[in-house]
């Protein structure tokens, strides 16, 4: 590994025909770091995850996660990394407890392991009583919260979660907060978008801000505070990098 | 045509803006192709119009114009159905603008003038009066344009009232899961019992036995089913044209007052229950359970853990689904009614591929149809798991280990019902020659060695995004897929045919099939195994559209 980066990247590019989604980006992101990784509508997050994750190929630039190129060695790569994608990727015709034994499965985890892990995990997410339920008839958080389990059941090193506070109650969005919390404490790390400054600003270590497809800002949260000018929010900060600016003023009729 | 639709798929690349402009071409060379019938139509109803001005009651073009409108009202009922409900606007949506319920029924209900049936009707009913004033008869041509309006007005209260009907009862997904299996299976059991009660009139009339059940029915059910007959929509059309033509006013009034009092009763009803549609909120149903023992610990003999856990997710997902489980039950069902009737020497009914065997030739014909149900999903493997598909891509999965998975879950899917279909054969119509019997199974697995990698290579290049609870056309393979797929299976089994054939017909010695299909299997394994090379490259190309597709 080089450094102790669990995610490098170096000119990351990926287009769209004639459209530059990620332009150039490169990423550090310390093991151990709770990253948030933020941006407007359309900057290019999704993206950057998916390049991460293996579901898309870059154009340019290179990868490394874990120290491993994933586009030389994606299975050993997925081996390590938990994923929750934006969209949830999960069988619908499958229950929750053969989501998670296929996760199981196809990480080559033993089967009374994964039992074990999978009770647990579905204990702590409170879908134990809906463990033989399909996921088709799932509420769109109860989907987010078996994603989530279903990303942790491998006990990745790193986890890649876009979004994952989106459609969540606030007693689960809290449930989750500690468990990644703790996921942290015990040496992993998390590449984290969100749209919720506010829990970015409370529990990311570090952060990176792409506008446009590229990287404007990355470093420690703090640093980045400090550097900014004294007493400004995340949200100020966030704004100010991205060159979004308040405009209610002509809309006096409202 | 093909160029511009090439140009407007807006895809990402040339594979896929290919298979976006099939897709779009089609309803534009159903279209195309529609023109020539309206045309058509319209000249055998004005032709049947001017006949019947100047005096011909009974004109060939008049009784085809009547047959044709008999069939209307029952498609206008059957038809959205038919249609996958999904492709439908949700009313519910459009109560949150500001639009009358009254005005979004005559909208709901004007979605019935894009389909097919009513668009082939309406030349019919407003040439017909072209005809009659050709013929000079000007007042019988403005009686029938009112009637031929108002028997629009019919199918179109029919079909809506259908739609709406279909929403209330889809509204509960586990109802709407539960209607759609039960349609499917239906539908071609239905198709095939006029040829069953055909088929028993004959071996009665053959036995001497006593006349056919409908000759026998007592009198005042065929009084009472004439008179319903008379009342219904397109026959009260055409009897009061008939009586305009001829002068007879008054009958001629009735048929277009019972016309519209029909019509106002059917949108009436129309009206009330599209209201409860509107005012009953989206329900998702009961939640499932499935069995806890099924989760753990289930591994297929032979392959790799992940290889096994795709072909288990796979095989659920046939399971438990509409499309799914209608692929691995219609087709046993039609093997069932095909024993059924074949049993009956006077059915006049056979399947006859070997010589005086109908039982072994049933079952070569059931279980290949059987092995060919799963097209659906078989071409369109990746697609049709939807989120499951990324689930997948972000496993450490080897191309290898997912595509032999998903072979293997597209074969446990097809291989129950072939199986049955072959036993149901042997105990409904038993005898011929034992080899063959032993041999259909080995020229089934000759056949799917094949067929597997070239399902795995056309799901790649031709995904389509699909739901598996719908009927129809929502549940399909990509249309080229699912073509090139049938044909790959017809070229598959060929041989098999040809070695069958070979040993029971030519060489008279049966014994010898087993043998020669087991060393084709042999061979069809070698080289699906050399295919699915080809396929894994082709795989690991289209990831990432696979990825982007959902």
């Amino acid at each position: 590994m080089q450094g102790d980066l669990a995610v490098q990247t170096t000119g990351l590019t990926r287009n769209f025909g004639n459209f530059r989604a990620v332009d150039g980006i490169d990423l550090a992101v310390p093991s151990g770091s709770f990253y948030g990784f933020l941006g407007p509508n359309g900057a290019g997050k999704s993206t950057t995850i998916k390049c991460l994750t293996g579901l898309l190929r870059p154009t340019a630039g290179s990868i490394r996660i874990l120290g491993t190129n994933p586009l030389a060695d994606p299975v050993s790569v997925k081996r390590r990394i938990g994923v929750v994608p934006e969209d949830l990727a999960l069988f619908d015709r499958l229950t929750a407890e053969e989501t998670l034994a296929f996760v199981a499965e196809v990480h080559g985890i033993e089967t009374a392991t994964a039992k074990q892990r999978s009770e647990d995990l579905l204990e702590l997410m409170d879908l134990k009583s809906a463990s033989t339920t399909l996921v088709t008839d799932f509420s769109h958080g109860m989907r987010k919260k078996l994603s989530l389990a279903a990303a942790l059941l491998p006990a990745p090193r790193l986890l890649f979660l876009d979004e994952p506070f989106e459609g969540i109650d606030a007693v689960a969005s809290r449930q989750i907060k500690d468990l990644l919390l703790s996921f942290i404490s015990r040496g992993g790390t998390i590449f984290l978008t969100s749209h919720i400054l506010e829990i970015v600003e409370r529990m990311s270590t570090h952060i990176g801000v792409i506008a446009h497809g590229k990287l404007v800002a990355q470093g420690r949260i703090d640093e980045l505070r400090a550097g900014a000018g004294s007493g400004k929010t995340l949200e100020e900060l966030f704004i100010e990098l991205v060159g979004g600016e308040a405009r209610v003023h002509a809309l006096d009729w409202i | 045509m093909f160029i511009n639709s090439l140009e407007k798929t807006g895809a990402r690349d040339t594979v896929e803006r290919f298979s976006v402009a099939i897709e779009k071409l089609g309803p534009i060379m159903a279209a195309v192709l529609m023109i020539p019938s309206v045309l058509l139509l319209g000249a055998a109803a004005a032709a049947s119009g001017f006949a019947l001005a100047r005096g011909e009651q009974h004109s060939i073009f008049f009784e085809a114009a009547r047959y044709f409108l008999l069939v209307i009202p029952v498609v206008g009922i059957v038809g959205p159905l038919l249609l996958p409900a999904a492709d439908r606007t949700n009313p519910v949506r459009l109560l949150l603008l500001p639009i009358p319920r009254r005005t979004l029924y005559v909208a709901q209900s004007s979605s019935a003038f894009g389909d097919v049936w009513v668009l082939l009707m309406l030349p019919v009913v407003l040439f017909l009066p072209v005809g009659l004033i050709a013929g000079g008869a000007l007042a019988a041509a403005m009686l029938s344009l009112a009637g031929g309006v108002l028997l629009v007005a019919i199918v179109v209260g029919l079909s809506s009232l259908s739609a709406s009907l279909l929403h209330l009862v889809v509204r509960n997904r586990r109802r709407g899961e539960l209607l759609a299996l039960l349609f499917i299976m239906i539908l071609p059991a239905v198709s095939m019992l006029p040829g069953l009660l055909h088929g028993r009139r004959q071996l009665q009339h053959l036995e001497g036995g006593p006349p056919p059940a409908a000759a026998r029915a007592p009198e005042w059910v065929l009084n009472a089913t004439s008179r319903a007959f008379a009342l219904y929509p397109s026959e009260l059309y055409v009897r009061s044209v008939r009586s305009a033509a001829f002068g007879e006013a008054s009958t001629a009034g009735a048929g277009l007052v019972a016309l519209a009092a029909t019509g106002l009763l059917l949108h009436g009803v129309g009206l009330f229950v599209f209201a409860k549609v509107l005012d009953s909120p989206g329900s998702t149903g009961t939640r499932r359970a499935a069995p806890t023992r099924a989760a753990w610990g289930r591994r297929l003999p032979g392959l790799s853990p992940g290889a096994s856990a795709v072909a288990l997710a796979h095989l659920r997902l046939a399971l438990r689904t509409p499309r799914g489980r209608s692929i691995m039950i219609t087709p046993l069902l039609m093997v069932g009614i095909f024993s059924f009737v074949m049993r009956r020497p006077a059915s006049g009914f056979n399947v006859e591929l070997f010589a005086g065997q109908s039982g072994l030739s049933l079952a070569a014909f059931g279980s290949f149809i059987c092995l060919m149900a799963i097209l659906p999903i078989a071409m369109n493997q990746f697609a049709v798991d939807g989120a499951g598909l990324t689930m997948a891509l972000l496993s450490p999965l080897t191309d290898r280990e997912y595509l032999t998975g998903k072979a293997v879950g597209n074969g446990l899917i097809a291989a129950p019902p072939a199986m049955l279909a072959i036993v149901i054969s042997f105990l409904l119509l038993p005898g011929g020659s034992l080899a063959l019997w032993v041999a259909i199974p080995l020229a089934l697995l000759a056949i799917y060695f094949l067929v597997a990698p070239v399902a795995a290579i056309f799901s790649a290049l031709f995904p389509r995004t699909v739901d598996l609870n719908s009927i129809g056309r929502g549940s399909n393979a990509h249309g080229l897929s699912g073509l090139l797929g049938m044909l790959s299976y017809v070229a598959a089994a060929a041989p098999c045919v040809l070695i069958m054939l070979l040993t029971s017909g030519w060489l008279r010695r049966p014994s010898l099939a087993p043998l020669l299909l087991l060393g084709w299997c042999g061979i069809t394994y070698l080289v699906g195994w050399l295919l699915f090379i080809p396929a894994r490259r082709i795989f690991a190309r289209r990831r990432e559209n696979l990825a982007m597709l959902l």
